[in-house]
């Protein structure tokens, strides 16, 4: 039989699971948007401070990456046709990670509490290798590859890298015994973490996503490979070159690589949203739109930090990282969510009704309105928070924060409208 | 050289005239004028498959069909298809087969029927129906007739055959229900025999937003019955309708023309309970 037919199959995913998932992610969400709150005058200065470490940990792991999780769990068995290797697998791991998060925010938080970094870290690290294990399992028996499963693959790979390296530092504060820069080690894992995990699986996951939603056709995915290319040797490179303590010119070399391969990627998006035949941007694909503007800026802002001591800048590292978490992935994820679950919910309470009873339409499922209004307290929350951690003022600072604490609020309620209706 | 693993649309391809051989051996073959089904059909479905479908001798098509594109294979594809014959005759005698009787074996000679232009079908199905539990129907032939075996195969019956000069004697029995269970998955599995569909509806789902094409989809099932396929222009794989397709007893081949573009073919399942 020729590979361009496929008879029906069945791979339903988890639809528990992945939602389990979701939902200790939204939640975190919302903590790590309320602590913001609370905590504002921590956020201010060096970003090595424990405060900030932990409500940064609260997003990037127990947002972001629960989030990552949960989706691809959905999305494996989608994408490439394909049963998940175990649930019972993705379940066990969800315990040992919730547990890590909340320990090691925990420890963050108490700088000084008799809790080891070790022991969270290595919780983290054994549930993302369950994780790795899990998908590399499910991957195995692909009959049909694609490029969002070449993306995935070493997605993966550089999750654990970066748990590696996130174990490493958790030890070195523990009892330091790293020989280079305990600050330089820490980019290595926050880049790894932000360009080889999080960024690999968003690009990978939006080839389908994003035309899916748009209903692009007729575009090529040559650029793709490209990026595939450049960011995986510049990650490489910069994963080797932070082991000395002089990086030099080869910093530079990898770090453009990088930022070649993640201009080229944009471009790539560009090309899919101008072949889109719904010409219209509903609340999803507005959130997401941006989310790739700020990409954009955070790569050249990034890219900038090659050639002058940013550091010596007040807050700018601050600021880059609200750019990338807030600006970027956050808004991504938002705007994917609003497309993602309430297909999931609906495909699993109504989709066996069609033509026997009236279904709800999808969008009918939330309020587009709040969710509007969400957005746009987003990004004004976003514009008065950069000038303002510029010019470290506190007062500013505390009134971005609570709008977006709001808004976490207001996304929170939508999702949990969805998952009601 | 045509081989029975080449598919009929690279044939058609290659040598469009040869469409007038197909339509000669078997009117079933008329559909591939048709672009559409021919599209739809022949590019997924080989010459022995399609032999199968049709109900026509394989080595007679791959024959015609070889001799229309080059004469000079005519003599090389005669031996091969002696050869490939003798092969589908089993070599030893089936348990049921020792110990017969006479008056046990109802005999159904279909070259008469053949020779007045008729298909013969009909005849040898209503001879299966009023076929006793322990009777054995013997059906004489001037070819091997393939098809039938994987027909009656799917009623449960073991075949036996034997070729006496120009003539095969075909011997059918019916097994017990556990054995032709089995029988029966296997060709669950297999596709499903296209070419007995006699009307289409074509979907266009490709300007529509997920769920939509899905429920679209969904909503046209109930007009699908056991004579009519439901096309559809997808833009892309419909991985999240196939256990809602199972669940209501339909089945879908997905057709990948390109990156955006895919022909998804659903139709009632098969009911394998006769």
């Amino acid at each position: 039989m020729n590979n361009q037919i496929s008879v029906a199959g069945i791979y339903s995913p988890p639809f528990r699971i992945v939602i389990k998932y979701f939902i200790t992610a939204i939640i975190s969400f919302i903590v790590f948007n309320l602590m913001l709150l609370v905590d504002y005058k921590s956020i201010s200065g060096h970003h090595f401070q424990p405060k900030i470490l932990s409500i940064n940990h609260i997003l990037t792991l127990g947002f972001i990456t629960m989030i990552i999780f949960g989706a691809m769990f959905q999305l494996v068995p989608v994408v490439l046709e394909v049963k998940l290797f175990s649930n019972i697998l993705a379940e066990i791991q969800f315990w040992i990670y919730s547990i890590g998060v909340i320990l090691l925010a925990y420890k963050f938080y108490f700088f000084s509490s008799s809790l080891s970094f070790e022991f969270p870290a290595i919780l983290l690290s054994i549930a993302m290798t369950i994780f790795t294990i899990n998908i590399v399992l499910s991957m195995i028996r692909v009959k049909k590859w694609n490029i969002t499963g070449t993306y995935l693959a070493s997605a993966l790979f550089w999750l654990l890298i970066t748990a590696l390296a996130g174990y490493l530092l958790s030890k070195n504060l523990d009892t330091p015994f790293i020989k280079i820069n305990h600050l330089q080690y820490l980019k290595l894992h926050a880049i790894t973490a932000f360009v080889g995990w999080v960024s690999m699986v968003v690009m990978g996951v939006s080839f389908k996503l994003i035309p899916m939603f748009t209903l692009s056709h007729g575009y090529k995915l040559n650029l793709a490979k490209w990026t595939f290319y450049l960011v995986n040797i510049g990650l490489l490179g910069i994963n080797w070159i932070m082991h000395y303590p002089e990086t030099g010119i080869y910093n530079l070399i990898f770090g453009f690589l990088v930022f070649i391969g993640l201009v080229l990627y944009l471009i790539q998006i560009f090309i899919i949203f101008k072949k889109r035949v719904r010409k219209k941007l509903d609340i999803g694909l507005k959130f997401s739109a941006f989310a790739f503007i700020v990409m954009g800026i955070s790569a050249l802002l990034n890219f900038s930090f090659l050639f002058y001591d940013y550091e010596a800048i007040k807050n700018l590292t601050l600021i880059y990282g609200f750019l990338v978490l807030i600006g970027y992935i956050s808004f991504l994820i938002i705007g994917q969510m609003y497309k993602i679950v309430p297909f999931l919910v609906w495909y699993h309470k109504y989709s066996s009704k069609v033509g026997i009873e009236k279904t709800p339409m999808l969008k009918d499922m939330f309020d587009e309105k709040l969710a509007e209004i969400q957005f746009y307290m987003m990004i004004i929350g976003l514009i008065i928070l950069i000038p303002s951690l510029f010019l470290d003022l506190q007062s500013f600072a505390l009134i971005a924060f609570l709008l977006f604490s709001i808004s976490s609020i207001v996304f929170g309620f939508n999702m949990l409208k969805i998952l009601r209706s | 050289m045509i081989t029975k693993e080449m598919k009929i649309s690279e044939i058609l391809n290659k040598y469009p005239d040869t469409i007038k051989i197909f339509i000669k051996i078997s009117p079933h073959f008329k559909r591939l004028e048709n672009k559409i089904l021919r599209k739809a059909l022949a590019s997924r479905v080989n010459v022995e498959q399609a032999a199968s479908i049709a109900g026509v001798d394989l080595n007679h098509l791959l024959y015609e069909l070889n001799k229309a594109i080059n004469s000079e294979f005519e003599i090389q594809t005669d031996r091969r298809k002696e050869s490939e014959m003798n092969q589908n005759i089993s070599e030893s005698l089936p348990e049921w087969l020792k110990n017969l009787t006479d008056e046990k074996i109802v005999e159904l000679d279909v070259r008469p029927i053949l020779e007045s232009g008729k298909d013969p079908f009909l005849d040898i199905m209503n001879k299966v129906k009023a076929l006793k539990d322990d009777e054995i129907l013997l059906i004489i032939n001037s070819f091997e007739p393939v098809p039938l075996y994987s027909v009656l195969g799917r009623k449960g019956f073991e075949h036996y055959t034997r070729k006496e000069g120009t003539i095969y004697k075909i011997y059918f029995f019916k097994q017990k229900i556990s054995q032709f269970e089995s029988a029966i998955k296997e060709q669950s599995q297999q596709e499903p025999n296209l070419v007995e569909f006699e009307k289409v509806i074509e979907i266009d789902v490709r300007d529509l937003p997920p769920p939509e094409p899905m429920i679209k989809i969904l909503e046209t099932l109930s007009q699908i019955d056991e004579k009519t396929v439901l096309l559809v222009h997808h833009h892309r794989e419909p991985i999240m309708l196939y256990p809602k397709l199972e669940e209501r007893g339909y089945e879908a081949i997905s057709h990948k023309i390109n990156e955006n573009y895919y022909k998804v073919l659903i139709m009632k399942k098969r009911k394998t309970n006769e």
